[in-house]
């Protein structure tokens, strides 16, 4: 019965079936599919959801192995085993439980805050030894780019709000159509990789190291 | 052995190759400064706020709202401002609200949220489970956020505690129309789930408050009516909490903030004086040398 499903054509009339339950919903009306299709996707999410258990085991597998074979850093494996053993503990003890609130607020929130604000460094190094406007081309980006900071300092426009139309068109054109540039980029390759993968031309998703 | 372009240059060499730790040394100064010792700056304020702005004034006591966390610690610097304003307009404003956390580190966020909030909530009465109700975390995928979309108390039955919702105000949201607006505070792209199943399946409002990287593509939606606002970055929450005339932290971080992106200006400038002074005539003599 394995092999049944281990084959190719099998998997990918599953794929498509599945892909087809979901997706007609979106366009047509029909009920008994609808409430299927979510039943399919609640299921898919907590098969996915215990895909964390496997995660967890292959931590533990890797840090073991680190640790066994002395390798460059392993005691980062086994200080971050600690920490995931401590997370897993506190979380079962329960998400509104003085232990979870405490490594939230006393760990989590001063380390994470210090890891965000350590772009602002970046940023900065960037701003005086990067930013040179080294063609035409470089000098529009730079110029645009200190008009827009100029108008992210709140003070410019209380000031000087003559900047606000000039920055706003700025980012309202410039910007926006870059970001729909992105996002019309991103769902046309999914179109074409949904395509590719219903269609068996890409199958390594499945399993299968060669692609067709 | 030192070449004769490397010696010379003066003060166009160091400003073309100036000490990163000098940048950092005096971003600390003119971030730390003001927070120790604030100014008290005037801010302007931008039109996408006072949009914002707008769509929550528009809600009243018979309006439910949902607040929807998908932030984590690190961004919650840059949203608490405006996270913090948005909710006390509803409860000034007698709207429900309820919250879900879409992110691991949210669960513990909301109770900061009603902790810096407390005051104002027992000003206008406004009580846990009879106003207000924290759901805990909900997955931010399709499959949970389709599921209360189509059918929210098949998915929801009970607050982060462990409360049973019934008899709640909750009690009237089935789908997600129902909702009379979404306040979506996000550091990611957790909102695409939502806009799928909530803004284009059922029509819902959504306003996104959302750090700085990402207001160019929430502009996008609001340009294509997915979005009915955008607050952006700690800034948008400055400008909030100036609306509204409840200066919090938002307003107290904007001086550094304005400092600290002029500083970035002046250090782009000299840098670029610098580089023209030093460096390209350095690598003209080069050229001409050969």
């Amino acid at each position: 019965m394995s092999m049944f499903f281990k084959r190719k054509d099998i998997q990918l009339t599953i794929v498509v079936l599945t892909f087809l339950v979901v997706f007609i919903p979106y366009f047509f009306n029909i009920p008994a599919l609808d409430a299927f299709s979510k039943k399919l996707i609640t299921i898919a999410s907590l098969v996915n959801g215990f895909t964390l258990a496997l995660a967890i085991h292959s931590q533990f597998r890797r840090a073991s192995n680190q640790w066994r074979r002395k390798s460059r850093g392993y005691y980062w494996g086994a200080y971050m085993l600690i920490c995931l053993i401590m997370m897993i503990l506190f979380g079962i003890i329960g998400q509104e439980s003085a232990p979870w609130h405490w490594v939230m607020f006393a760990v989590i929130n001063p380390l994470s805050s210090v890891n965000y604000c350590i772009l602002a460094f970046y940023l900065s190094g960037s701003a005086a030894r990067a930013f040179r406007a080294r063609s035409i081309q470089a000098f529009m980006l730079l110029a645009a780019g200190s008009i827009v900071l100029l108008y992210q300092a709140p003070l410019t426009g209380a000031v000087f709000p003559v900047i606000d139309p000039i920055a706003l068109y700025l980012t309202n054109t410039f910007a926006v159509s870059v970001s729909r540039t992105i996002y019309l980029g991103l769902a046309t390759a999914s179109i074409v990789l949904g395509v590719r993968m219903l269609t068996g031309r890409e199958v390594s998703f499945l399993g299968f190291a060669r692609e067709e | 052995m030192v070449s004769e372009s490397e010696t010379e240059g003066g003060i166009l060499r160091f400003l073309a190759t100036i000490d990163i730790r000098i940048v950092y040394f005096l971003l600390f100064v003119v971030v730390v400064g003001p927070l120790l010792y604030p100014i008290g700056m005037p801010i302007s304020v931008s039109p996408d706020t006072v949009e914002f702005h707008d769509v929550i004034a528009e809600m009243g006591p018979d309006d439910i709202v949902l607040l929807h966390l998908g932030t984590e610690f690190s961004g919650w610097n840059e949203l608490s401002a405006g996270s913090t304003a948005s909710m006390r307009m509803l409860i000034e404003q007698g709207a429900k609200v309820a919250i879900i956390s879409a992110h691991p580190e949210a669960i513990s966020i909301s109770p900061l949220l009603y902790n810096s909030l407390s005051d104002v909530m027992d000003a206008n009465d406004y009580k846990y489970m009879e106003d207000t109700i924290d759901l805990g975390y909900m997955h931010p995928n399709e499959a949970a956020v389709a599921s209360t979309a189509s059918d929210f108390h098949g998915t929801v039955r009970t607050d982060y505690l462990g409360a049973s919702i019934e008899g709640t105000f909750l009690d009237d949201i089935n789908t997600a129309e129902d909702w009379s607006l979404i306040i979506d505070i996000q550091t990611g792209v957790q909102s695409a789930a939502m806009l799928n199943h909530y803004r284009v399946s059922y029509g819902a409002p959504i306003a996104k408050h959302c750090i700085g990287v990402s207001v160019p593509g929430a502009k996008a939606d609001l340009d294509a009516e997915l979005l009915v606002g955008v607050l952006p970055s700690l800034r948008g929450g400055a400008e909030l909490e100036t609306l509204i005339g409840a200066k919090g932290p938002g307003v107290a971080a904007m001086d550094a903030f304005s400092i600290a992106h002029y500083m970035l200006l002046i250090f782009v400038v000299l840098g670029n004086i610098g580089y023209f002074g030093y460096q390209r005539s350095a690598s003209r003599r080069t050229t001409v040398g050969r």
